[in-house]
């Protein structure tokens, strides 16, 4: 086990290292320039990239990037909240998108869980088919266009939560903006825990459950749910980080100072900032490996078989 | 259960009042375009920042509601008879932790802003004409007891210049040259600065009550150690940051901002609307589009755009009402100077520099018979009849922009049958980019002024300036711009003003730009709201006398 995991990481590692690598030379070689000024003179420029260090040879910039990387120092926006380091700016963004993500997480599974296993439960019926139909709905719709129909009824309409975020109310104006993200994650939850379901209640052990006189909630909850939950598990880990890095368009339109909306103004700001693409960039790619490498380890924990299947082939 | 329900109930209701209270009371709710991208005064560069600055910081001088250059930390100046050294006299004023606002808080500011040679550097040493202040901000030099300004007592700053200049007084209320306390800035961790309320210190009308990089969404309270506190009329601002104008309209319409602008597209739609169209308020933003045209012999053919003939052809062909009534639509002028209308005036006579759109009709205008007698008139210089230029325009610099660059094509097509142009879109960052290296045929693009004086414009086409990207060049007014900014006319105001008209004649004459338009703002203000001041130039809202 030891050894499974050292190899996971070290894999996970060198992943991202490489990732960081090709961002780093993409960003680099995008077109444009890092200080797009109409008032500094081409010295002031000169002089401005030399401090960079943005005048050596790129091999030098990568290590030197990585180096205070590793120091948790990003450097700072070129285009975007010059002055500040980008570390400060982008630890609230992220307490911002994790907090709301998280939310939208559990709304979403919670919700999700319900509306699956009562179209399994309802196989064929009316609520099968309406528990379908609204998940189809919620694969369908785009998050943002769900917010501004929340934003225009229970803010404008019926004037009840906050039209725009507000960080001193942070519960309280995060309902709408969670709401809206979740409807993806409750969707698909909640058709992957029926069809899952469906199976589990086909299969020769529940049936010899039933055989031997289980019935109801017992026999869904030990038997149906437990055994249907752990393909679920792997269509979770992604949804979780698409959350928690926030979507783009919801942070932008509810005035949300999250990961999003730092990435929307990075790219679609008067100028690129190439330090604040690089940074997010870095952590988008570090937030994915890491909840693959939980998942590839906790796939080891619950099921033996690819541990060691895995090991054979190391032997 | 029941309980339970009712005291969620209750909660919710009482959240709910909560809820309205943003933009209630005496707290003005206003939208922001873009987000704050610095409370640093020394690398602060755009509109929005500026502003928020102003309301919590007051430089030497402050502008009055018509532009002009009043005290605000300074009581009153002196100016030597050479007209080289200003001493300004400071009031008694605090910061928001207590300490008084001294003269060092200006020289270690100003020493700092030469130091770090960001954007505004250059008002220092272009602009301002400070002495010492070339030498730090190119790099020759790091010893910043060079730059000539100096503290010989608490409430006195001394400043000396390399020549004269006129609007030095008004280029005060510019945030760049405001002041920072110099032990607190010390105190703080490197790149803190700004970043939060407890790491900035006001001593303006507000104070800053909440704010972090990148939020949409930040307050400032009314200061009551305010030097000039009766004054200010409101508790405190809120601002947001609101990406679209629909949400703009909808935030308005309930109430949770008193201060939007609307797009050119509902405007129409505004004034049709009994309950808007009163609240509609346009304003001037102070910058002017144009179109550059690359003169050298690697762009455009081989240089066909260095023929004058051709330039003015193309400008004759532009209907710049069509550009401004069917696509700008927010009240933007149709302009025909290369000096912007109602942003600079005349201080002997108060007439606005450019208040005579028609003054170069001859070069200048929507008239496709003369764009024709042009363009034959190239044709022959240039002994070719067809040609094909790109026109580059940015793809994130207002939505309006695509549709102006189409129109200008349709046009120059109609009237010059055989010229082409092809139209590119790029991030504004490229444009600049293309432009800066020379790289481009046709590039639609603006300027904001910086101070209230025709040289912020006229002083970018003089040979070698760095915003000079068509690279035209002229000894004749070479001459006439460093007479009256370094020359002959810089202590004869009226002298110098006709200079700088006839400098203006020479760049209609040769069509160095197309001038097309000047651009507006479309404001909805909540009724009730009285006396914002909105300028077209460095701070575009001040609220010190604004009544909620």
């Amino acid at each position: 086990m030891i050894k499974y995991t050292l190899k996971r990481v070290g894999m996970a590692v060198l992943t991202l290292l490489i990732i960081t690598f090709l961002l780093f030379v993409l960003v680099r070689i995008m077109p444009g320039n890092p200080f797009p000024s109409e008032r500094m003179s081409a010295e002031q420029i000169a002089n401005k990239r030399a401090e960079m260090g943005l005048d050596d040879p790129i091999l030098t910039q990568f290590f030197r990037y990585l180096g205070n990387a590793l120091h948790g120092d990003f450097g700072k926006g070129t285009s975007l909240y010059y002055g500040a380091p980008i570390s400060t700016v982008l630890s609230t963004a992220i307490s911002n998108s994790f907090r709301i993500g998280g939310l939208a997480v559990l709304w979403g599974s919670l919700v999700g869980l319900v509306l699956g296993i009562t179209a399994a439960l309802h196989r064929g019926k009316f609520l099968d088919g309406f528990c379908t139909v609204v998940s189809i709905l919620g694969v369908c719709v785009p998050s943002y266009v769900f917010l501004i129909f929340l934003q225009y009824t229970f803010a404008f309409k019926i004037p009840f939560f906050p039209y725009f975020f507000d960080s001193s109310r942070f519960l309280f104006s995060s309902v709408i903006p969670a709401l809206s993200l979740s409807l993806f994650t409750t969707s698909t939850i909640a058709r992957f825990t029926r069809n899952e379901m469906v199976e589990v209640f086909d299969s020769d052990y529940v049936r010899l459950a039933e055989a031997k006189g289980m019935y109801g909630r017992g026999l869904v909850m030990k038997h149906v749910l437990r055994n249907a939950l752990i393909p679920i598990v792997t269509v979770l880990a992604p949804l979780i980080v698409d959350l928690l890095t926030g979507a783009l368009v919801v942070e932008k339109i509810y005035g949300i100072n999250g990961i999003g909306k730092l990435m929307v103004d990075a790219i679609a700001g008067e100028g690129i900032d190439y330090n604040y693409v690089l940074a997010l960039g870095i952590l988008y790619s570090a937030l994915y490996i890491g909840i693959m490498l939980l998942v590839d380890l906790l796939y080891g924990v619950l099921d033996p078989r690819i541990r060691v299947s895995s090991g054979k082939k190391e032997a | 259960m029941k309980k339970f329900v009712a005291l969620l109930l209750t909660a919710a209701l009482l959240l709910s009042v909560v809820s309205f209270a943003s933009a209630e009371g005496n707290v003005l709710g206003v939208m922001l375009g873009t987000n704050v991208m610095s409370l640093d005064t020394n690398l602060a560069t755009d509109g929005d920042s500026f502003e928020v600055i102003a309301d919590c910081i007051d430089g030497l001088m402050q502008m009055d509601k018509d532009g002009a250059a009043v005290p605000a930390i300074a009581e009153s100046y002196d100016l030597s008879e050479d007209g080289l050294t200003y001493t300004f006299h400071l009031r008694d004023a605090k910061w928001s932790n207590g300490a008084a606002v001294t003269a060092n808080d200006f020289v270690f500011a100003w020493r700092r802003i030469a130091k770090e040679a960001g954007e505004y550097a250059y008002m220092l040493d272009e602009i301002g004409n400070i002495k010492g202040a070339a030498e730090i901000i190119s790099g020759k030099t790091d010893d910043l007891t060079t730059l000539a300004v100096s503290a010989p007592d608490e409430k006195t700053l001394v400043v000396e210049l390399t020549v004269p200049v006129s609007f030095f007084p008004s280029l005060m209320y510019f945030p760049t040259f405001y002041p920072i306390n110099e032990e607190f800035y010390n105190s703080l961790a490197d790149g803190t600065y700004g970043t939060s309320p407890e790491t900035f210190l006001s001593n303006g009308a507000f104070i800053l009550e909440s704010y972090t990089p990148g939020t949409a969404n930040l307050t400032v309270k009314k200061n009551p150690d305010y030097w000039d506190a009766d004054r200010v009329k409101l508790d405190g601002i809120t601002y947001q940051v609101v990406g679209s104008s629909d949400n703009a309209l909808t935030a308005f319409r309930n109430k949770t901002l008193d201060v939007v602008m609307i797009s050119g597209n509902q405007v129409d739609a505004a004034k049709k609307d009994a309950s808007l169209a009163e609240n509609l308020k346009v304003t001037g933003a102070g910058y002017m589009w144009y179109l550059s045209f690359s003169q050298t012999e690697k762009n455009a053919q081989g240089g066909m755009l260095a023929n004058a003939n051709l330039r003015l052809a193309i400008s004759n062909a532009i209907d710049r009402d069509n550009l401004v009534d069917n696509y700008v639509m927010d009240g933007s002028l149709a302009t025909y100077t290369a000096v912007p209308p109602q942003f600079a005036a005349s201080s002997t006579t108060g007439e606005d520099f450019s208040a005579d759109q028609g003054a170069f009709a001859d070069y200048v205008g929507y008239n496709p018979e003369k764009a024709a007698e042009y363009f034959e008139a190239a044709k022959a210089e240039l002994g070719k009849d067809s040609f094909s230029f790109t026109m580059i325009y940015g793809n994130n610099e207002g939505d309006e922009v695509q549709k102006v660059a189409q129109a200008i094509k349709e046009d120059v097509e109609a009237a010059l049958p055989g010229v082409e142009i092809n139209l590119q879109s790029m991030t504004k960052a490229e444009r600049l980019d293309k432009m800066q290296n020379d790289n481009y045929d046709i590039a639609l693009t603006r300027w904001g002024p910086d101070y209230a004086d025709p040289m912020t414009y006229l002083g970018m086409w003089i040979t070698n300036n760095s915003n000079n990207y068509g690279f035209w060049s002229n000894a004749e007014y070479d001459q006439l711009i460093a007479d009256c900014t370094t020359g002959a006319y810089i202590t004869d105001y009226d002298a110098r003003w006709a200079a700088m008209f006839k400098a203006e004649e020479i760049v209609m004459k040769e069509a160095v730009i197309a001038p097309l338009y000047t651009k507006a703002n479309a404001n909805l203000i909540t009724a009730g709201v009285e006396g914002i001041d909105f300028h077209p130039v460095a701070l575009n809202r001040v609220y010190k006398d604004t009544t909620k």
